[in-house]
């Protein structure tokens, strides 16, 4: 009401009245946004959101109701509001962003773009689509007690990727398969598991033994024996963890014991291993039958799931799980695969089992389901009270933004304690775009250090151009005088080539590769850096950052601006990227770095 | 008293409230699931805190306004449908209010706080109010804080919002910090096998203790003295503001109007000069920047004021992590929100 107040607010009202926005994201920060934007006088909102409510979301998204659970969230939301704004005008989408529907002449409809997401990989999309229609984005995300906005816009601010963002935390396989020293070692163990035996087998996702670990050799020759031993085995010789399975009809004691005891007297002979680590225990089903004792009474005051559990109780947990999946496997047919659900009972029982009893057998204290919940599923603890601030202050950078004072927008960053100056809420000043920034300088370029006749086509594809630099649907020509199409977007045009190597098409070192994604107006040029000497488990990488050493607390906070990322990543680590393991962890910032007039936000994964 | 009955959580809850118990505790989510708060006020400030309680589970929250629904409070906030014009302002949010969490009891009080005996407010447990008067707030601030009852005021005038606590002489709570871990030093087995990990997410509560003064020494702050004029360089004019705003409810009894912004401007202009000079200070300490920007209850200012004052009331009643003291003050102007203390030392 009070922007009717002034002649120069009337055009802000009136900007208000007319326009287009777009709210990406129907979720904890989306509903708030949602009521902030009508009660504002916003009248033309479209919100779009793939995702289904779940009753967890009922905490904090409160346009949602229990007896909406499982409904579409940008339907619901819409609905909500219009109960007590029955005037605005709301297109609800229940779709995702990235479907190349919502091209850049759809971006285009809009004078402002603001982002409720919760992954990185939409935030690069709308990012993208945002500089292609150059529409102004506000960017925010929150954690727990943290929060932070931000404006994008195109030519005058940094873009969401002008800072590279601490890449996602990955383990090396021998750490996995031979030597956790760490509860989440395990139960990633048991996510890829669960894959082996129940949904889609990834090469990345091994859980047997690793003959070929390099720290199980006595010397170098036989490090190298051990490694062409283990590439030679390939697959015609070893059975797949699923036809293994399988063979056995998923049988759960058969299973517990190669898992929990053979693999394990297997690994004890790799001997130079436990040289200096404490060594596993293999663990023997009927030995433990034999001594199991009656459970102890659970404490009443805690939550059922934080029961952490003893060694029997797992190993039939392990077995009723096993089972459950075993039928519903058998109920989706011949050749069914499940997708592994955190929210799935049997799916999380099986991890939780499993995870501990390697736990177990490392040496390693036990883990409720409550907490194995937490780290298998990347959950970030989320209360009402931070998205309502943050969403506020959404309206308001979006108010500045209409009435034409972009000079005025800034971050902002929503902290647990008031820093040294006082201050709760620490405004900062917009960094201009970078200049080598690989998406949105004027003709974006990257080196990337790669083994040619190692990398394969579909490598480049999913690995680098998809997961690493965020493209939806890419081309890919090599400029090699005769435009070479690598790799093709239309569906089957280029299959062929996905299994053969870089080097076959003639790519080698100092070639150079034009990357285009038409959907984001996007190309990218890479420069290849061919390289026989990656670190093990490291196909490529990108020169230029070191993406993989955490940045010490008192380094320039500038260098890792970024964006809570939000839970949805990292779900699966894999060990295609640095092997490094960062020792980044949940949204606790070290002191020093609350007290810095920039403080940044990490990325929070929690794993 | 908070009570602590019925200590175990139902799966309802323990599946609504998973999050953030994953945030503050199960030990937390208890505490304020024992307590009852009052609210005072279904503005636009208020409604953003019955939301935040509401959802957070407290045990019950009682909506006091005797105010009515016009048709600007329909547009002020989203607990009040559009049909409900004439009706009182409470009870016309109390449905929407319930269906935000079916396990609060939610109730609605028609009257005015100045009205309530003073045994009214012995039933809560924490008391926020917003839209009062200073003198109401101070009193009912003096009656709480002597039965131990946690106070919390706050409004938002425009671009500008604060928020106040007082939550006792001696206010215990727990911060959670990292523990620390020791350095294993068991490698006297000759093959060097170490202890079991210790796992570095590990945390510990630790025990401390606050003091809050009341509101009326909160506000009566000398600043004649030559330390509290030293002090000033980094006060938060926004204090100052509030005083001002203040004054000019207590004078109209209502707030800055933009139906007749012009005089009220002027009254600003005004009150402005005359707080400041009861004070002992310059009126240059507050320009007339303000006066444009402070009339009616911006929904986004709302927003991220009842953000941080229904977390506050959250952490007050769960006992846990360290509470702002005893100020909070938000200028969405400039993006700035302070936390600071007045009051003696």
């Amino acid at each position: 009401v009070f922007i009717l107040l002034f002649p120069q607010t009337w055009k802000l009202a009136d900007s208000l009245y007319t326009c287009k926005v777009l709210v990406v994201g129907a979720g904890g920060i989306g509903c708030e946004l949602l009521k902030n934007l009508v009660l504002t006088g916003f009248k033309n909102i479209e919100v779009i959101d793939l995702d289904t409510i779940d009753v967890s979301n009922l905490n904090r998204q409160f346009l949602f109701q229990k007896k909406h659970v499982g409904k579409s969230k940008a339907q619901v939301a819409k609905e909500s509001v219009l109960q007590f704004c029955p005037s605005a005008n709301i297109t609800a989408y229940h779709d995702s962003i990235m479907n190349p529907d919502y091209n850049v002449e759809f971006f285009r409809k809009f004078m402002l773009v603001m982002n409720a997401l919760d992954n990185r990989a939409a935030r690069n999309h709308v990012n993208r689509m945002c500089l292609a229609a150059d529409v102004p984005l506000i960017e925010s995300g929150t954690a727990g007690y943290l929060g932070q906005v931000t404006v994008i816009k195109k030519g005058l601010t940094e873009c969401y990727e002008c800072q590279p963002k601490p890449a996602q935390k990955t383990f090396p396989g021998c750490t996995i398969r031979n030597t956790p020293s760490e509860p989440i070692h395990c139960i990633v163990w048991a996510k890829y598991l669960f894959n082996q035996l129940f949904g889609e087998e990834d090469a990345d996702q091994e859980v047997s033994p690793d003959t070929a670990d390099p720290e199980a050799a006595w010397n170098p020759e036989e490090a190298t024996a051990r490694a062409s031993a283990s590439e030679k085995d390939g697959d015609v010789k070893r059975v797949s963890t699923k036809e293994w399975a399988r063979s056995t009809g998923y049988d759960p004691i058969k299973l517990f014991n190669k898992l929990f005891k053979d693999d394990i007297m297997y690994l004890l002979t790799m001997d130079k291993l436990w040289k200096k680590r404490k060594a596993p225990t293999p663990l023997d089903w009927t030995q433990l039958e034999n001594k199991a004792s009656p459970q102890e009474e659970s404490p009443a005051s805690g939550l059922k799931d934080q029961q952490v559990l003893g060694v029997w109780g797992c190993c039939q947990l392990f077995k009723h799980s096993v089972e459950t999946l075993r039928s519903e496997l058998r109920e989706k047919g011949d050749n069914a695969e499940l997708v592994w659900d955190k929210d799935d009972p049997a799916a999380m029982d099986f991890v939780t089992s499993a995870a501990n009893l390697r736990m177990h057998i490392f040496s390693m204290n036990m883990k409720s389901r409550f907490d194995v919940k937490s780290m298998a599923g990347n959950i970030i603890p989320a209360i009402a009270t931070t998205n309502a601030v943050i969403a506020g202050l959404i309206v308001l950078e979006g108010l500045k933004i209409l009435s034409g004072e972009l000079e005025s927008c800034r971050t902002i960053f929503l902290n647990k304690c008031p820093n040294v100056r006082k201050k709760l809420l620490v405004p900062c000043v917009l960094d201009p775009p970078s200049k080598n920034c690989y998406v949105c300088a004027s003709k974006p370029e990257v080196t990337v250090k790669l083994n040619v006749q190692k990398t394969t086509v579909l490598s480049l594809q999913d690995r680098i151009l998809k997961e690493r630099f965020g493209m939806v649907a890419p081309d890919v020509q090599i400029e090699d005088g005769k435009g070479t199409i690598l790799i093709s977007s239309e569906e089957g045009e280029t299959e062929a080539n996905n299994s053969k190597y870089l080097s076959d098409f003639g790519i080698r070192n100092g070639s150079r590769l034009q990357s285009d994604d038409f959907l984001q107006d996007y190309t990218l040029l890479i420069n290849v850096l061919h390289t026989e000497e990656l670190e093990r488990d490291v196909e490529f990488e990108v020169v230029g950052e070191a993406p993989d050493k955490a940045p010490p607390p008192q380094s320039n906070p500038e260098e890792v601006n970024s964006i809570t990322n939000g839970n949805k990543d990292s779900a699966q680590p894999s060990t295609s990227s640095k092997g490094q393991p960062q020792t980044r962890k949940t949204q606790k910032l070290p002191d020093d770095l609350q007290f810095t007039e920039k403080p940044s936000l990490y990325c929070f994964f929690y794993y | 008293m908070i009570e602590k009955e019925d200590p175990i959580i139902s799966e309802e809850e323990a599946a609504q409230y998973d999050r953030q118990i994953r945030l503050w505790g199960l030990d937390a989510q208890k505490r304020l699931r024992g307590s009852r708060v009052l609210l005072a006020g279904l503005g636009g400030l208020g409604a953003e805190v019955a939301k935040n309680l509401i959802l957070a589970g407290v045990k019950g929250l009682t909506l006091l306004d005797h105010e009515q629904v016009t048709e600007e409070s329909c547009r002020a906030q989203f607990l009040v449908p559009v049909s409900a014009r004439g009706q009182n302002r409470a009870q016309a949010s109390l449905e929407r209010a319930q269906n935000l969490n079916p396990m609060v009891e939610v109730h609605a009080d028609p009257g005015r706080v100045e009205d309530k005996p003073d045994d009214f407010f012995l039933q809560f447990d924490a008391v926020c109010l917003t839209g009062c008067s200073r003198d109401l707030m101070v009193r009912v601030d003096q009656l709480c804080s002597q039965h131990r009852i946690k106070v919390f005021c706050g409004d938002v005038y425009g671009y500008y919002g604060y928020m106040f606590c007082n939550l006792g002489q001696e206010y215990s709570y727990v911060e959670e910090k990292p523990k620390v871990v020791k350095p294993s030093g068991d490698s006297s087995d000759g093959s060097g096998a170490k202890k079991a990990k210790v796992d570095p997410n590990e945390t510990t509560m630790v025990k401390k203790t606050a003091s809050f003064c009341t509101l009326k020494e909160a506000l009566e702050v000398d600043w004649t003295t030559e330390k509290a004029k030293a002090a000033l360089k980094k006060t938060p004019v926004d204090y100052f503001l509030l005083h001002v705003l203040l004054k000019f409810r207590t004078d109209k009894g209502r707030d800055p109007d933009p139906q007749s912004s012009e005089e009220d401007g002027e009254l600003l202009r005004q009150i402005r000069s005359d707080v400041l000079d009861a004070l002992g200070l310059s009126a240059s300490l507050l320009n007339d920047d303000f006066i444009s920007y402070c009339f009616s209850e911006m929904s986004p200012v709302c927003a991220v004021v009842g953000g941080v004052l229904g977390q506050e009331v959250v952490k007050a009643l769960s006992q846990r992590d360290v509470p702002h003291r005893n100020f909070f003050f938000f200028d969405g102007r400039k993006g700035n929100g302070m936390v600071d203390y007045f009051g003696p030392n």
